[in-house]
């Protein structure tokens, strides 16, 4: 959703093809997450129709991509961190 | 109308009976999970899966209505989490052990001041005060004395300090709970309460019935009696030290916020 536009139903997807299967959630737990961040102003959405269906769609605000780059940046420091730790090479 | 047997209309039927909050908010979930589960259905029967097998794989992977109304409940700010309740009643757990145990220590103070200044002092009628016979009666059944009002005020300052020292015993037992209750919890995990919460509240409710209790002592020597004083004089001294203990862990609390605050 950080880089386009997606509706509910790609976001579960890609999570789970893009983690290999590891975020292999039940899809439905993802959808009051997506609520929250909306809440919070990191997402903003809006009804789109596609294929005859009303979908909504997701996208990230100005305070979400700041929020996610920060994100971003504090999961690499730790991650970093950790591999130091344990002694694996990157 | 679909058919009553639909997996996916009878999921968004479950689905829909957990569901609290505002109309709007359960109507848009609703339509976002009959999207994601008809979209589902279209991909597994495009992968060769019946209609019949593709909704029911769509419902199983979305999760159980109970555990995706629970998220949702979780998340919208109307109903709190667990750990919110849970942290909430252990607050008033040791609230209510340290009231009554502070009510046990002023029937100790009670019993004190009766003892040196006279039982008149903590549960003394005062002048204007006359009790029918059959109530005198009662009095001089269990304390026997000249007067009726002297057995009625002793008759009171048993009560007095009786019921209160058994508050205390209770408000120890609930310290021993919430003690035990806290050492079995650990303290591994953050407190949602804010700091100072407990604190907080001590120092306005103790605080608060100090003001009534001391108050009305004033009130009462300005009046020019003392009997039957001693009753909320022991309250209000002892809820007046609880009070003064709250605020003093309340500054502290605060002094150590300041000192990792930003800026």
């Amino acid at each position: 959703v950080s880089r386009a536009p997606a509706h509910g139903y790609a976001i579960v997807t890609a999570l789970r093809d893009r983690s290999e299967g590891t975020f292999d959630l039940p899809e439905g737990t993802v959808y009051p997450a997506l609520h929250r961040l909306e809440r919070a102003g990191l997402l903003r959405s809006s009804w789109s129709h596609a294929g005859g269906r009303r979908r909504r769609v997701y996208q990230v605000t100005g305070a979400g991509a700041v929020a996610l780059d920060s994100r971003r940046q504090d999961w690499r420091e730790f991650a970093s961190g950790m591999q130091a730790v344990l002694g694996w090479s990157a | 109308m679909s058919a009553p047997t639909d997996p996916i209309e009878a999921y968004l039927d479950q689905l829909l009976a957990r569901l609290g909050g505002r109309a709007r908010d359960v109507r848009r979930i609703l339509a976002e999970t009959e999207d994601h589960l008809r979209q589902s259905v279209e991909e597994a029967m495009a992968a060769g899966l019946s209609e019949e097998e593709a909704a029911r794989e769509a419902v199983a992977r979305f999760g159980s209505p109970a555990t995706v109304a629970r998220r949702f409940a979780a998340g919208s700010g109307w109903l709190p989490s667990r750990r919110t309740v849970v942290e909430l009643f252990m607050a008033a757990v040791l609230l209510g052990g340290i009231g009554f145990t502070a009510i046990g220590a002023s029937g100790l103070v009670a019993q004190g001041m009766g003892t040196a200044l006279g039982k008149g002092f903590v549960s003394g009628s005062g002048p204007y005060t006359r009790y029918p016979a059959n109530r005198c009666a009662d009095f001089q059944e269990y304390h026997p004395r000249p007067t009726c009002e002297q057995a009625a005020t002793a008759h009171h300052f048993d009560e007095v300090v009786t019921y209160r020292e058994a508050a205390g015993i209770l408000g120890l037992i609930a310290l021993g709970v919430y003690a035990v209750a806290g050492r079995r919890r650990g303290g591994g995990s953050v407190p949602l309460l804010p700091d100072g919460f407990v604190a907080t509240l001590g120092a306005a409710l103790f605080g608060a019935a100090a003001l009534v209790m001391l108050g009305s002592c004033l009130n009462q020597v300005l009046a020019g009696s003392s009997a039957g004083m001693g009753e909320l004089l022991s309250g209000g001294a002892v809820s007046a030290l609880v009070a003064a203990a709250f605020t003093v862990e309340l500054l502290r609390t605060l002094r150590l916020r300041a000192e990792v605050a930003p800026g």
